[in-house]
């Protein structure tokens, strides 16, 4: 570990608990319809907004009506964006002249999932492929509605704990309008202006072409970047305007605007552990799912960047110089932005993947073995560790009622979690949702590895690469693994990353992966599409279950969920369902790769 | 005719969350009895 690293970690905690408590106290206010300091301006807005809607936002659903409206106005976005972007050619804001040609079915198929279900998985190359309208209007809506969708579950989910006897767990119009007007826009506005300041462009120009200083031509592109790119990373979206995403110079300037993306990327899934101790009654059952967070989160820095700072067998037999110094950066720096070096560019891939954000300021792929493991296990937890907005809480909260029932098998307490009684529904939903991310991420894994399609006739086509549209020709895959940059365990590695990242919607890649094609764009939509739903669905149900339960008076047999030992053991089991579940996948992957590695090395 | 292919596949998961819904409630109201 560098100074610069310890430095930077400390920096980054100290800020995110000084934003924890303000901002997880005013959500709290927000969700509980109390009247803030921005209801004088926005008051408004919204009771316009329940008029048009022909909203009553004081209905209370329950759990049923709030999930079929939840999936409804899902699918009306997610189909409404799917026609915006076969159509984009005849829309406006189109400098490029981008049309269905960059956008075939199966790709707009998945671009739409992807941002309905906050994944943000690029399959395409945005500045080749999207026109402004694209960007601003068929994607950008999601990066609101998905995020605001994310956090209404983990209220409902809090209000499942926090009400007694009662019937509905709120209304999903009100808490969708109230996070989109309330939490999202005036951080967007402070933050897309704090980007611009920092020298992100927000302009309509068209792409510039200028000479460099060798006398060539380049395409510079350009476009209204600032608006996106906050939304992009305080919802924990993460698809980048540009390819190179935060690597790019116009989506992250500076030094000064990767820390300010970083804390960024995790204020509202830290503060909203706040929002919850403050909504249940008990801050310190907020600060506890906080610890655990942050215990996770901070040992997969420690490894990532110990890993990536320790560089390679292979460097140090080339007399690569490995060790940090003052003038360069040491360790592996393959795949790394030269401007961030390791530390920050090491944390921002564990931060990513902590969050459901996905955005990237350094290639994963070429990560050392371990180094890259721990984006991958991220992803395979469930995306918990401070996770995507409201995800993160809603995961850890269905891991809380799985460590309270181990912790009443293993030692007879009495399974109870914020004064409500566990009991065999509650476990089976928790299972259940357990289960639908596990079932995703291997099967799909499992069928990418081994499926050998036809090189010739129709079902040729499900794994071709559509380069046509972009000016080459196009490419014909048999195996879906013939799309891999790696074959053996990093390939496997790079197909099963893709699985994770999809079902886990984070939207980050290894790639090391052509996904442009039928095969991988329906498959890796099937994959977001039930790593968000059919997870959500469980955990409103147990909302329902739990709202309908009256609160029980803690007794002797009561294990308390707000103290350090319970955050250590919800660590305990958030590690254990995710070794235990993955431990296969990741052994033929990064595991074996790490040891090919020091074989290598060594004969 | 592939549009429709996929916005059927999109319609028909959405069903199958719906029905998965009521599964979920189905199996909620067997453990209330």
């Amino acid at each position: 570990m560098t100074v610069q690293a310890i430095i930077l970690l400390l920096l980054y905690f100290g800020v995110l608990l000084l934003i924890t408590k303000p901002l997880g106290a005013y959500m709290a206010r927000v969700f509980e319809g109390e009247r803030t300091f921005l209801h004088g301006a926005l008051g408004w807005l919204e009771r316009g907004t329940y008029r048009a809607l022909g909203v009553d936002p004081n209905e209370n659903m329950k759990w049923t009506t709030y999930s079929v409206a939840m999936l409804m106005f899902s699918l009306a976005t997610l189909i409404f964006s799917y026609v915006a972007l076969r159509l984009q050619g005849v829309l406006p804001l189109n400098p490029q002249h981008f049309g269905a040609r960059q956008m075939p079915e199966h790709l707009a198929f998945n671009t739409a999932v992807s941002f309905t279900t906050n994944t943000n998985w690029q399959s395409y190359s945005p500045d080749v492929t999207l026109s402004y309208f694209s960007n601003m209007v068929a994607l950008a809506i999601h990066n609101w509605a998905s995020a605001a969708v994310g956090i209404a579950i983990a209220i409902a989910l809090i209000r499942g704990f926090a009400r007694k006897n009662a019937n509905g767990i709120g209304n999903f119009w009100a808490d969708v309008v109230r996070c989109t007007l309330y939490v999202l826009l005036p951080m967007c506005l402070v933050g897309g202006v704090l980007f611009v300041a920092m020298g992100v462009p927000q302009n309509f120009d068209p792409y510039t072409v200028v000479t460099t200083l060798e006398g060539g031509k380049q395409t510079i592109a350009l476009g209204p970047v600032a608006s996106q790119e906050i939304i992009k990373q305080l919802g924990t979206n993460g698809g980048g305007f540009f390819n190179a995403n935060s690597a790019h110079p116009f989506e992250n300037p500076s030094a000064l605007s990767n820390l300010f993306t970083l804390i960024i990327i995790w204020t509202i899934p830290a503060s909203i552990t706040h929002t919850f101790g403050k909504m249940v009654g008990n801050a310190k059952q907020g600060w506890a799912i906080f610890g655990a967070m942050a215990a996770l989160a901070l040992a997969g820095m420690l490894v990532c960047i110990s890993a990536e700072q320790a560089g390679t067998p292979h460097l140090d037999a080339a007399h690569i110089q490995t060790a940090a110094t003052a003038l360069q950066p040491g360790g592996n720096m393959e795949g790394k932005e030269v401007r961030f070096g390791i530390a920050p560019s090491a944390l921002f891939a564990t931060v990513t993947t902590g969050a459901s954000c996905g955005a990237v300021n350094s290639m994963h792929d070429s990560y050392t073995p371990i180094g890259g493991l721990v984006p991958l296990f991220n992803m395979l937890t469930g995306e918990v560790i401070f996770g995507g907005v409201g995800a993160g809480l809603y995961g850890m909260l269905m891991f809380a009622v799985l460590a309270v029932f181990i912790a009443g098998l293993m030692v007879g307490r009495t399974p109870e979690y914020i004064g409500k009684k566990i009991e065999k529904f509650e476990v089976q939903m928790a299972m259940l949702a357990t289960l639908v991310l596990a079932a995703s991420v291997l099967v799909f894994t499992a069928l990418s590895s081994t499926i050998d399609l036809p090189k010739e006739g129709a079902l040729a086509a499900l794994n071709t690469w559509p380069g046509s549209a972009y000016g080459g020709s196009d490419s014909i895959y048999g195996a879906a693994t013939g799309n891999l940059n790696n074959s053996g365990a990093h390939g496997f590695s790079e197909i099963f990353y893709t699985y994770a990242s999809a079902t886990g919607n984070n939207g980050s890649a290894f790639a090391g992966i052509t996904a442009n094609t039928p095969w991988y764009n329906t498959t890796i939509g099937l994959a977001m599409l039930i790593g968000r739903f059919l997870m959500i669905v469980p955990l409103l149900a147990m909302a329902g279950a739990l709202a309908k339960k009256s609160q029980v008076a803690a007794s002797s047999g009561t294990f308390p969920t707000d103290t350090p030992t319970f955050a250590g053991l919800l660590v305990g089991v958030v590690l254990i369902v995710g070794a235990l579940t993955y431990f296969p996948g990741l052994s033929l992957g990064p595991v074996v790769e790490h040891y090919q590695m020091l074989a290598l090395a060594t004969h | 005719m592939t549009d429709l292919i996929f916005i059927a596949i999109a319609i028909a998961f959405f069903v199958v969350a719906i029905a998965y819904t009521h599964g979920c409630e189905k199996l909620r109201r067997g453990s209330d009895d």
